[in-house]
């Protein structure tokens, strides 16, 4: 650690100039980047000019929207500046600048310039995501012949006292200052620059003086404030008993209590294996890898799930017309999302191979629209009123998720015997049964024609503000959000639950779990139950937002197209998974079609594509794609995009995540501490 | 009566069919324990690849020959061994590229690999023939009176051919050194390299052997059916590979005795009247074979022929 002595002054000594360069440009990069290249700047003003020209009629005086867009922006520079406090605290300055500035750039410039050139959310996220595993590939390929070795992980554990508290704070002030002061100076030479070249309303200065002087202020007490953040996870010295006792009695009994469990986590760390106390080392501060810690990753994750949240009313100014459409088309992403996380069950967890998923979902779709539609008089005779049906789309929710889980039950439980690729296929073939009995009943299902009117589902109205189910999108998205955050919280609560460890066991062995007393019958049918509840959630939302339903829309292509999100993403890992179906249904839905806008115009560098191969477009090419994708990364990086710590650690054994060699503690003679915590069984 | 006697012979030639596009599935399931999902694709390619050498050597759908004669016995002949050829080049070729790298991953890696190599398959042979049925050529063969029934010639020698076939792979795997070569790759891959077998050798030629016999099947399932499109090697693959798992996934003889009985079934299920299922047997027959086939793993949980090897810890 370079803080030895406590920086009192605002500016830097020597040993901490280097640390605060790293840092302070691998924020404020991407920052100017969003604000300038990006939307940032313009959203200021338009907040700003719609509140000093309330005349000028051409502006968006909404204003709902623009107390939601001042709060997105607070927020974001807001954390922005946060961040790069907690980053200074929290880096244990081993790692080289370039390789931070690196990934910064790959990981947040790309997918801003991206966004400022297509303009086009879901696009840029997949084309991102391509670059980043390119870069990625090409890291790991440089590393290796520079014969790059990373610092020994453990060494990274530090304990750090009081004094060196005080001295971290301080550091991450500087940090928020410097970076209020900097980014004052950039924005403030970039107005005048606007105003002398007459593009800055002349009111708006008053703005820019403020700002200059606010932004170094807020800098202080935001980087002090991330700050706090990283000095959250620092490991505490071992005070030892009597000096927590004496300290006890002036700091309460807290104190000692903090104390005694910040050593235990000490040794807990140095007692795991090595590969695991790696990867917890990393939210131990200060660690090699502060980008990646818990800390920044809680920053992220607020930052993302504002977005997301606010997105509908934030659409129209950062992407211009077509809100509509493009909130519709992720509602529909959300029950992709719902469906891979349910398959992430029965595959990532429990480990059974399902290749017929999709006729669960089947199954939850028909059970809202033969109960919610005209359909259900041809079933029972009684007369469906949508006005009063519509109210049962939400008591359907669960009881179509209920059925579903039963009917994963009773398919699951013939499977109970079968082995890996016996099962795979079984589940491929009610994959396909299932459509054939739906289209081929056709006195209750209405055959290929499916069924058509389905309802939408009904709310109160507060007053007279009612939502609008059936012309406007945004309500779904607010549902599906909702339906996502539950099946989130289902799925981390199922992974953490006793059932849960009981489905890895099995993955892992089914015998040896069998043999530790796991009882396989219960735990792999709940596996297949709790796995099509989530697709009979996603099928009854995917009924009655489409209003129509056909057997010709649901085949095996489809539980593919779920599999492969799962293993694009990452097999049993939540994070990894949202990411898949994010990247599986950017390319599908999105980026080919552009593609084919692209190519039948002439003009268009890819028009040659079309001429050179008879009936070629992209889309035809789906499947391609999605092919070769697959091969590619069941050979480069068959953990996923994203990987569960565990199946990481299971698939890279004696290498990390950056395919690093690491030092196995296996190495170590017989007898030698490291060994032994090694073979102890975690 | 002799509606059921047609089906029944019907359904036998079907099943041939089925049993040498099972037999590739199960042969490189034996030797490294793999769902080859593209195998159906690649037969798939082999459909096209036989329209396509016979339009070049002018033998078109459009324009169908009058009468049998030799030169298209012989054009026939080299439709079946260009079939036969490609689908065998492009199954080694399809190990070497998205296999071999993965045979010492996780399982799931390798079956992942596949269902991709499947996917693109499906849209090369979209792309070469678009995304509609393509007509075989349609052979001036008669049929012969047998009995009570009329029994079209195509039937019998789609049977004859499978059956050389079968035969002969089953005299390779069992005669020859490269079939016990085979087999000892399958019983322990390790073991056999210590022994000397070319182990990557002696997978490639499973792979040739196995893809190609689906060229075959391919070149067959022209002369007896009336067309082909993208999707259909994923189909008529699905269900052979069911024959393969119903005989006992990795075991040849129990693979041709699936896919004759899962081609009896096929047939047979279209005697089932409307009475019993909306719309008759007919619209159902994938559903019945598929529910066959999961009571049979519910009863034999390895199939009808295969052991029932006790796992190992």
């Amino acid at each position: 650690m370079a803080v030895s002595e406590s920086p009192r002054k605002l500016l830097p000594n020597t040993e901490t100039r280097k640390l605060l360069l790293k840092w302070l440009v691998a924020v404020l990069v991407p920052v100017c980047v969003f604000t300038y290249v990006w939307v940032g700047e313009q959203m200021v003003n338009g907040v700003w000019l719609s509140l000093l020209y309330p005349d000028v009629t051409s502006l968006d005086h909404d204003p709902w929207s623009l107390i939601i867009q001042s709060l997105f922006l607070l927020l974001v520079y807001g954390s922005a500046i946060a961040l790069s406090g907690y980053l200074v605290a929290a880096d244990s300055g081993r790692r080289n600048m370039l390789e931070v500035w690196f990934d910064v750039a790959f990981a947040t410039v790309v997918p801003l310039v991206l966004l400022a050139v297509t303009s086009n959310l879901l696009i840029s996220i997949g084309l991102a995501v391509v670059v980043w595993g390119i870069y990625l590939f090409v890291r790991t390929r440089i590393r290796r012949a520079r014969h790059y070795t990373p610092p020994a992980p453990l060494a990274s554990l530090h304990v750090i006292d009081d004094k060196e508290r005080g001295a971290l704070l301080r550091l991450a002030q500087q940090a928020g200052l410097w970076f209020g002061i900097i980014f004052a100076v950039i924005t403030l030479v970039a107005d005048i620059i606007f105003f002398a070249t007459d593009q800055l309303a002349p009111l708006l200065l008053i703005w820019v003086a403020v700002r200059t002087v606010l932004l170094p202020v807020a800098g202080y007490f935001l980087g002090r404030l991330g700050g706090r953040m990283a000095l959250r996870y620092t490991v505490a010295p071992d005070a030892g008993i009597e000096v927590a006792q004496s300290e006890g009695a002036q700091r309460g009994r807290m104190g000692w209590r903090g104390n005694a469990r910040k050593v235990s986590r000490e040794e807990q760390l140095q007692s795991l294996s090595a590969s695991r106390a790696s990867e917890e080392a990393r939210d131990v501060v200060p660690n090699d890898k502060p980008l990646q810690s818990r800390g920044a990753t809680r920053i992220y994750l607020m930052l993302l799930m504002t977005f997301v949240v606010l997105y509908p009313i934030l659409d129209p100014i950062l992407f211009g017309s077509g809100t509509k459409g493009r909130i519709t088309s992720y509602g529909d992403l959300g029950f992709y999302v719902i469906l891979a996380l349910g398959l992430n069950i029965v595959v990532g967890f429990a480990g059974l191979l399902d290749l017929g998923y999709v006729a669960f979902f089947v199954i939850g779709t028909y059970a809202w629209s033969m109960v919610g539609s005209p359909q259900f008089y041809v079933l029972t005779g009684m007369i469906a009123r949508p006005e009063i049906f519509s109210w049962f789309f939400w008591p359907m929710l669960i009881i179509a998720a209920l059925l579903t889980a039963l009917w994963g039950v009773l398919l699951g439980a013939p499977t109970l015997r079968l082995r890996g690729d016996y099962l795979a296929i079984v589940t491929l073939g009610f994959g396909e049964i299932i459509p054939i009995v739906f289209t081929q009943m056709d006195k209750y299902t209405n055959g290929t024609d499916g069924i058509a009117g389905v309802y939408p589902p009904a709310t109160p109205c507060i007053g007279s503000f009612c939502l609008n189910w059936s012309n406007s999108p945004t309500p779904y998205y607010y549902l599906i959000l909702i339906l996502i955050g539950v099946c989130i919280f289902a799925n981390v609560r199922l992974r953490d639950s006793r059932m849960g460890r009981a489905w890895i066991a099995i993955r892992e062995d089914e015998i040896a779990a069998a043999s530790s007393g796991i009882n396989l019958v219960n735990t792999k049918l709940f596996a297949f139950a709790a796995g099509a509840f989530f697709a009979g959630i996603a099928g009854v939302y995917h009924a009655a937002k489409l209003g129509t339903v056909a057997p010709g829309d649901f085949n095996s292509t489809d539980s593919i197209i779920y599999l492969a999100m799962v293993v694009i993403g990452g097999l049993g890992s939540i994070p990894g998974v949202l990411v898949g179906a994010v990247v599986v249904y950017a390319i599908n839905l999105l980026i080919l079609n552009q593609l084919d806008t692209y190519a039948s115009d002439p003009s268009n560098f890819l028009h040659f594509l079309p001429q050179l191969i008879h009936n070629f477009t992209f889309s035809n090419v789906r499947n391609l794609l999605f092919g070769i994708i697959l091969i590619v990364i069941m050979i480069f990086r068959p953990e996923g995009l994203i990987p569960s710590a565990r199946r990481r650690r299971e698939l890279h054994h004696t290498t990390n995540e950056d395919e690093e060699a690491e030092p196995s503690a296996l190495d170590q003679p017989p007898g030698t501490p490291e060994f032994e915590a090694e073979m102890k069984v975690e | 009566m002799a509606t059921f006697l047609n089906l029944l012979i019907v359904g036998l030639a079907t099943g041939a069919i089925y049993a040498l596009i099972a037999l590739g599935y199960t042969m490189v399931y034996g030797i490294i324990e793999l769902i080859n999902f593209a195998h159906g694709d690649i037969f798939t390619l082999g459909t096209f690849v036989t329209i396509a050498i016979l339009s070049m050597l002018g033998v078109t759908a459009a324009n169908p020959p009058s009468t049998m004669s030799w030169v298209l016995v012989s054009e026939l002949a080299l439709a079946c061994i260009g079939s036969f050829l490609f689908c065998a080049v492009l199954g080694v070729l399809i190990e070497r590229v998205a296999y071999r790298p993965l045979r010492n991953a996780p399982r799931l890696a390798p079956l992942i690999s596949a269902i991709g190599v499947s996917l693109v398959l499906q849209d090369v042979g979209k792309l070469w023939f678009g995304n509609t049925n393509v007509s075989f050529v349609s052979l001036p063969i008669g049929s012969v009176q047998m009995g009570p029934v009329n029994v079209d010639v195509i039937n019998i020698f789609v049977l004859v051919v499978a059956i050389i076939l079968m035969a002969g792979l089953q005299l390779l795997v069992t005669r020859t050194r490269i079939g016990r070569a085979m087999r000892a790759v399958a019983q322990d891959r390790d073991a056999a390299a210590l022994m000397g077998v070319n182990v990557n050798l002696i997978i490639g030629v499973t792979f040739f052997i196995g893809a190609g016999l689906a060229g075959a099947a391919a070149f067959i399932y022209s002369l007896k059916f009336p067309n082909t499109y993208f999707y259909l090697g994923f189909e008529q693959g699905l269900i052979a590979f069911t024959a393969a798992v119903l005989g006992g996934i990795g075991n040849l003889v129990g693979a041709m005795f699936g896919g004759l009985i899962i081609g009896l079934i096929y047939s047979l299920v279209t005697l089932i009247p409307a009475t019993v299922l909306p719309h008759g047997g007919n619209a159902w027959n994938k559903a019945v074979i598929f529910a066959i086939l999961i009571l049979i793993l519910v009863f034999r949980p390895s199939g009808l022929f295969g052991q029932n090897t006790p796992e190992k810890v």
